[in-house]
């Protein structure tokens, strides 16, 4: 754990003492050793359950694929946002940095705690950076206002759950997840136990979001610049699910009955939120409505809590935090051409940028689960775990899909073809560095489709 | 070298972008699009009012007509500075693709097989082959043979 945690901390003295020169190609030397160091994670060493060298951070099948996420969006967050920032002073490119870095620290603190009340705390923690990132360098007005939203949706939710935390340390006398899973007696559903079961979930259902409780991602990622809504997308709602597949086994007994509206609503919601992409302007808050669709389904296979459903979930988890961060990303690279995030005043793109619409087809057909690519693996173990549940659900979740490939048909054709404007005279070609961005974000998600069983998780 | 060189080039250095709105000569006062070859203000110590904005309002990345590629004829898109650009996108591409992809991947490909689950398969694979063979079904009823289970007697009674 330590061999990326202090080259992690390193990371702030070398972005604070390099020449401001030297800044962004230093940092993201580092960032991506640290990513290649973070694969040794990927060995576990013991036959089942947790490896770990201490009892405070340990990492499991679940966890390190959101590990290793987590330190793969560094260097692409740094390398996304370096024409954005450069021509800002350098104290202020140094300070982008480290808030960035203090996230990946805090993430990694979070994926790999024992200790629910630490898994809290950093999961409290990723909230001041962030906050830091939107409001201090998103691009319009609107951006305290998103800033407003995430941190009180996401505070509101989170604080029921520190009283149900408490809770268990009182009745149990611990909240360390490797004993917690063998002490903690079966409940009754007694009114309380209900509010208790509520207040567990209802922090990671915020996160996620569930629909109904997401306002503030649309609003978060509009507003947000490139890095902030890349580990929006990738890293900070893998939070939601991560958490609630820790917390549920301890809730055994009563989510059988009390998940059932929620995987409805959850379903529902996909329907809902990928209807809303449909008729979207902007191009950013499609891709925040079709994150939001997305992570529905994962919602819908953590509450039905079978072995398919976990896997599918912790599948498409990882495969949809390269797709969408890949998504953002490409909108942000025709926002800094552009400036604009309506889609109807950047038509035609494939015209100008030839190589760019590749990368935009590619990045659309892995968001919209194109067979092999691990999206599709986890979308249809979900699909079937639900099925296995109730046959209605197959009218949802068929519908979902369905949408979602028409509105990334939509998203394909309003940026990528059609009349080219005629405002639009002097674009800058694509650059090497955001056809790099683009093979680091779908590489991975190609190769894993030749090795799945790294981000199947506990159940295969 | 490598200093001497990029002392040069900072001396010569050249703001494609972010040169439009400077601060000593707003935009507005142009009638055309103006290159200036002042250099970006980089030290926070000498931060003025234009220091203050942000960088959206006096960046032109796009809308300027100036090119991209006068200076440089290979940007790729790191930086002004021609050799910074070039060394920051080798490093790029050398820990990116050659070290964490392709090292990376071959670490991720040669893994041990964790809880012997490719294991378990091939030897499944091999086992419904040889009875498929033998002609016996796939499963017997019993998975472990009764006749070997050996029960443990008289353990009630002496409790």
């Amino acid at each position: 754990m330590l061999k990326i945690l202090i080259p992690t901390l390193m990371l702030f003295p070398t972005t604070w003492l390099v020449p401001s020169k030297q800044l962004w190609v230093t940092t993201t030397a580092q960032s991506l050793i640290i990513a290649l160091a973070s694969l040794s994670w990927l060995k576990w060493t013991s036959e089942a359950g947790w490896t770990s060298s201490n009892s405070l951070l340990a990492t499991d099948p679940l966890s390190t694929p959101l590990l290793v996420l987590t330190c793969w969006l560094l260097p692409l967050m740094i390398i996304a946002s370096q024409n954005h920032i450069s021509p800002e002073p350098i104290n202020r490119q140094r300070t982008y940095i480290s808030l960035l870095i203090s996230l990946q620290l805090f993430l990694i603190l979070a994926f790999s705690a024992t200790e629910i009340i630490m898994f809290y705390v950093m999961f409290e923690a990723t909230l001041i950076p962030t906050l830091i990132i939107i409001t201090r360098w998103g691009n319009q007005v609107e951006r305290l206002n998103a800033g407003t939203y995430f941190l009180f949706y996401t505070l509101a939710g989170s604080l029921p759950l520190l009283v149900a935390l408490l809770v268990i340390q009182t009745d149990t006398g611990t909240l360390s997840m490797l004993t917690l899973q063998y002490s903690r007696p079966p409940m009754d559903p007694s009114w309380s136990n209900t509010m208790w079961w509520a207040a567990c979930l209802l922090a990671f259902l915020v996160k996620m979001p569930l629909y109904g409780m997401h306002l503030w991602l649309p609003k978060a990622h509009v507003e947000a610049p490139i890095a902030g809504s890349m580990v929006l997308a990738a890293v900070l709602l893998k939070l939601g699910g991560y958490g609630m597949m820790r917390i549920m086994f301890m809730l055994t007994p009563l989510t059988k009955e009390l998940a059932y509206p929620f995987i409805i609503l959850a379903l529902w919601g996909i329907i809902m939120t990928g209807s809303i992409c449909l008729r979207q302007t902007d191009l950013k808050s499609l891709i925040a409505y079709s994150s939001v669709s997305h992570m529905g389904l994962v919602a819908a296979g953590i509450l039905i809590q079978t072995p398919w459903g976990f896997t599918g979930a912790l599948i498409l988890m990882i495969a949809h935090g390269l797709a969408s961060s890949a998504l953002f990303c490409l909108a942000n690279t025709n926002y800094e051409r552009t400036h604009s995030r309506t889609m109807l005043l950047a038509r035609g793109l494939q015209m100008i940028l030839p190589l760019m619409g590749t990368w935009w087809f590619l990045a659309n057909l892995a968001n919209l689960a194109l067979p092999p690519l691990p999206n599709l693996m986890g979308e249809l173990m979900i699909i079937v775990s639900t099925f296995n549940w109730s046959y209605w659900t197959l009218i949802l979740t068929g519908l979902g899909t369905l949408i979602t490939a028409s509105y990334s048909l939509y998203m394909f054709l309003m940026t990528q073809r059609g009349p080219l404007p005629n405002h639009m005279i002097a674009l800058e070609p694509s650059h090497t560095r955001e056809h790099l961005l683009m093979t680091l974000h779908l590489a991975p998600l190609l190769l894993l489709i030749l090795k799945p069983e790294l981000i199947t998780g506990w159940c295969f | 070298m490598l200093c001497s060189l990029w002392c040069e080039k900072m001396l010569s250095r050249f703001s494609r972008f972010g040169s439009v709105l400077t601060r000593c000569r707003p935009s507005n006062f142009c009638g055309t699009r103006l290159l200036s070859q002042s250099s970006p203000s980089g030290a926070a110590g000498s931060a003025t009012v234009s220091d203050l904005q942000p960088s959206h309002a006096k960046e032109s990345h796009g809308h300027s007509e100036v090119s991209a590629f006068e200076k440089n004829r290979d940007y790729h898109g790191f930086s002004q500075d021609p050799v910074l650009d070039e060394w920051n996108m080798r490093m790029a591409f050398f820990f990116g693709i050659s070290m964490a992809i392709v090292v990376g991947g071959t670490f991720v490909h040669y893994l041990p097989d964790h809880g012997m689950r490719q294991w378990a398969r091939r030897e499944a694979e091999r086992l419904i082959a040889q009875r498929e063979a033998a002609g016996l079904p796939l499963m017997e009823e019993n998975y472990y043979d009764p006749s070997k289970i050996v029960l443990p007697e008289g353990e009630m009674d002496a409790l």
